[in-house]
């Protein structure tokens, strides 16, 4: 179980292993020890091989050199031997026939100049000699004596001559016919004759050879030049014990001079005498060591050879490696260049067209696999040619590049901005949480885009028009996303440019009033971007102005001027009316004032009130507090409530209205006509005027219904004595049926948009004291109460 | 008187001349004349083309001869023919007593050579070389 699981890990580590080990780092100095190991190892190899042959040379030549020797020796005591005999021969035939100067002569003896014959009788007197300057009685020798009891080769010890020289005996009895001892034959030779065959090219200066009796005395021995003869060693070490075999040569150190020799030693066949042969080691190792001194120099030098080859190699090995791997980074390098370039504007560094549409298809798919939106934002700059064609194409370059550096600071990471090409810019917004994250994009792009530039050491401005398109309701695949795009921006820029609008309205119009607006909204007021103007309200039968109606605007910086109308609903949504509505209580009050010091006359004002004001607890206190604090005469305020409010909740509306009737504050009824309040209710309410809606008087002068309605409500007001103010008058027809219903007493009327406070001074200032209707109409006489006309 | 004392100058001219007398290589009269060399190699045994003979040991001019034709004394040269005498690869020279010997010795072998007084020359043998 265990071994199962445990190989295959094993081979793994393995190949593991053998990969880094083939890495030049590692191979290099390994084979490098390899190839020294084994020159090293074939150089010790070698000298050793050549240590034991040279052992063996030697002891085989120190064999072959006493083989050589032995014979030589042999002979020469042979010859010997038989000079002996045969002079013993002759003197014993007939010693006086015979004589050695006749055997000489005859050259029947060994050569003179190396070998004296001799003759002794038995007293040992030389009786007759070769060389007559030899020893004259020769009793005492060991081979004088040695023939007296005995009849052998007798070989004597060395004795020394006149010269200092080492001379050896040799002797063979004379005897009479009878076998007496006649005395002896000697023969003398130099013991330096027996080792003159000593050559030093074979023995070298440290060799012997040497002739040893078997008494232990050296007969002759001669090492280089050096001869001598007469000491003694101890015959047995040197001659194994009985040794008729030739025994091979053995190592060990001469007892004479203690030099290390191969040494070879026989004993001769019927003498007692044992040649000896011996190479010196040292001498005969020479050569071998002289090898191995080459040998060790030759494997010291090929290992520095090798570690600097080693080390070269392993160098070039690296700079080729760094550099392959230079040229792979570099190739890398170029590489990520090229794709940078292919996907990035060269200009602004943005993505370009291509990246882009993969980045769209990327997240695409997210999207649908996640269940997520994405947004895919078309921007176009507005008028850029102009400013290319006045500025040239580096102004615009440069234009460019800054809106790039701006829109990438409106995203967050995950969102991406491309340039297409010339002045289009796309922005994908591909993690969609929230749906007016894209509306805040969009607008924070316009704002970012909206703002300065400096080229050419001048400000000029720019703005943009962006279509946006979502995934998945406006498209689920790349092309129709970019088309309804391209689409929706082409819209934005019919609507009027620096705006953006969505490919689908439903968005365009929320998106539009909640977002936009509502984060404008909040600072609008401390801003001071809200602006009041003014409806004139005038009495129809005298055409005078006689009060106006309060009409607040938002001077949106972006979007330009934005009526109550569109942005009502989120201040109410965000309860920002309140502050809104009351910032505008004190601004018509102050106006009030001001009118009247400018020399107009009091004018009512009216303000509208919303459901969120209409219910705030704080409303009396407010306008109260406002009335007090500008000075403005209660009875010239009148505040304005459409009858769906008041209507909803009928208590709390009259208690409310009752209060504020109690300031003094004057009440209207607007928007009457489209709700079902009864008669009966609306005496309940302390009102003082009633504002028909403008959809009543829209289709009075053609709609027999709103005709009818239009006709009660006037009549209900006169009878509850209430003021009837008609909304919305715009046309002489409308104004015409008004007329003619409010009795005889109809005057003219104007078809105005809200005036500024300045041109509403104007219009009074400039008012007909005798009132003229615009339309030539005469004035008729008053009949009932003065109805105005809300315009 | 004047007779007696030209005999006398002549004698001990004579015996002076003979003391420090030249030495004479002889060889047969038919054989060629060795070179210095020759001599030299066929007395100390590295050549066989003549059949040396010496004079007697104790005569002065045989240790004279191997001085000037060798340039060794004579322990040196019985060194040399004990070496070749050993190993079996030579004989020394003949010893012959004397002048008149060495020429009748030389006469009667075309391959002798011999050394005598230059005194002792005469025409039974061809003087080859004379070493001074």
């Amino acid at each position: 179980m265990i071994r199962r699981h445990a190989w295959p890990r094993l081979t793994a580590r393995l190949r593991r292993l053998s990969g880094r080990a083939t890495e030049p780092v590692f191979l290099f100095p390994a084979a490098a020890l390899l190839v020294l190991g084994l020159l090293w190892w074939s150089t010790l190899n070698l000298i050793q091989v050549e240590r034991t042959a040279a052992e063996s040379a030697a002891s085989l030549s120190s064999s072959e050199l006493a083989g050589t020797y032995e014979a030589q020796v042999v002979r020469a005591l042979r010859e010997i031997d038989q000079t002996l005999k045969f002079v013993k021969f002759a003197h014993e035939l007939d010693g006086n026939l015979v004589t050695l100067h006749e055997l000489k002569a005859r050259g029947l003896l060994p050569p003179d100049l190396l070998f004296a014959v001799s003759l002794a009788d038995r007293n040992g007197y030389v009786t007759v000699t070769t060389r007559p300057s030899g020893v004259k009685r020769i009793f005492d020798e060991d081979v004088f004596q040695a023939q007296i009891t005995g009849d052998t080769f007798s070989v004597g010890r060395p004795i020394q001559g006149a010269g200092g020289e080492w001379i050896l005996h040799f002797s063979r009895r004379l005897s009479t016919r009878d076998g007496n001892f006649a005395g002896v034959v000697l023969i003398a030779v130099d013991a330096a004759y027996f080792v003159s065959g000593y050559e030093a090219s074979k023995l070298g200066e440290q060799g012997v050879i040497g002739i040893l009796g078997t008494d232990g005395i050296f007969r002759a021995r001669r090492s280089g030049d050096d001869v001598s003869a007469g000491d003694s060693t101890d015959y047995a070490t040197i001659i194994p014990d009985g040794a008729a075999e030739t025994p091979p040569a053995t190592v060990s150190a001469s007892a004479w001079d203690g030099v290390r020799r191969h040494t070879s030693a026989r004993q001769l066949y019927d003498v007692p005498l044992a040649v000896i042969v011996g190479l010196a080691e040292d001498e005969q190792l020479a050569s071998a060591r002289q090898s191995r001194r080459t040998y060790l120099w030759r494997a010291g030098a090929g290992t520095v050879v090798l570690i600097l080859i080693a080390a070269a190699l392993g160098g070039l090995s690296r700079q080729l490696t760094q550099s392959r791997k230079r040229v792979v980074d570099e190739q890398i390098a170029h590489a990520v260049r090229v794709e940078h370039l292919a996907y990035h504007d060269s200009l602004t560094g943005l993505p370009n067209r291509s990246l882009f549409s993969k980045l769209l298809s990327e997240s695409i798919l997210g999207a649908r696999r996640y269940q997520r939106r994405v947004a895919v934002l078309f921007l176009d700059l507005d008028r850029f040619k102009q400013i290319n064609d006045t500025l040239g194409h580096d102004a615009g370059d440069q234009l460019l590049q800054e809106v790039a550096v701006r829109l990438k600071g409106c995203l967050r990471d995950s969102d991406s901005v491309a340039r297409l090409g010339g002045d289009e810019f796309v922005v994908l917004l591909p993690q969609l949480d929230e749906e007016h994250y894209v509306a805040t994009v969009a607008q924070k792009a316009l704002t970012a885009i909206c703002r300065p530039y400096v080229l050419h050491g001048q400000e000029f401005r720019i703005t943009a028009s962006i279509g946006i398109s979502v995934y998945p309701q406006d498209g689920a695949d790349e092309q129709t996303l970019t088309k309804n795009a391209d689409i929706a921006m082409y819209q934005a820029k019919e609507g009027g440019k620096n705006n953006f609008q969505f490919y689908s309205e439903k968005l365009n119009a929320n998106s539009l009033e909640r977002l936009n607006l509502e984060s404008g909204l909040r600072h609008a007021l401390e801003r001071g971007e809200f602006d009041v103007h003014y409806q004139p309200k005038r009495d129809i039968s005298s055409g005078r102005v006689t009060g106006v109606e309060a009409k607040l605007q938002w001077q949106h910086p972006d979007l330009g001027t934005i009526g109550s109308s569109q942005f009502g609903a989120v201040a109410e949504d965000t309860g920002l009316i309140v502050p809104i509505g009351k910032w505008l209580l004190r601004t018509v009050c102050l106006q009030h004032l001001a009118w009247r010091k400018q020399g107009l006359p009091a004018l009512t004002m009216a303000v509208n009130l919303s459901d969120r004001q209409f219910s705030d607890e704080q409303l009396l206190p407010d306008v109260a507090e406002i009335l007090a604090a500008t000075g403005m005469d209660a009875g010239f305020l009148e505040l304005e409530i459409p009858e769906s409010l008041l209507m909803r909740n009928v208590q709390l509306s009259l208690s409310t209205l009752g209060r504020l009737r109690e300031i003094g504050v004057r009440i209207a009824i607007a928007d009457f006509g489209i709700g079902y309040s009864s008669l009966s209710t609306l005496r309940q309410f302390p009102l003082d005027t009633i504002k028909i809606d403008r959809s009543c008087i829209r289709d009075v002068s053609s709609v027999a219904e709103d005709k009818a309605l239009t006709k009660a409500i006037i009549a209900m007001g006169r009878t509850l004595s209430l003021s009837v103010v008609a909304q919305g008058v715009e046309t002489k027809e409308q104004a015409d049926f008004l007329l003619q219903n409010w009795c005889e007493e109809l005057q003219g009327f104007y078809a105005r948009l809200p005036l500024s406070a300045h041109q509403i001074v104007d219009l009074v200032r400039t008012q007909p004291v005798s009132p003229v209707l615009q339309t030539g109409w005469p004035t008729g006489s008053r009949v009932g109460r003065p109805a105005e006309v809300e315009e | 008187m004047k007779k007696l004392t030209t005999l006398l100058a002549a004698y001990f001219v004579g015996i002076g001349a003979t003391w420090a007398a030249d030495i004479v290589v002889v060889v047969h009269s038919g054989a060629q004349a060795p070179t210095r060399e020759q001599v030299a190699d066929v007395y100390l045994g590295k050549s066989r083309a003549y059949t040396p003979l010496d004079q007697v040991e104790a005569a002065p001019i045989r240790a004279e001869f191997y001085r000037k034709a060798t340039g060794r004394d004579l322990a040196q040269v019985k060194m040399v023919w004990a070496r070749l005498v050993f190993t079996g690869k030579g004989l020394p020279p003949k010893e012959s007593a004397g002048a008149a010997a060495v020429k009748k010795a030389v006469a009667a072998d075309p391959k002798a050579i011999g050394y005598i007084d230059k005194a002792d020359v005469d025409t039974s043998v061809k003087a080859a070389l004379t070493l001074d």
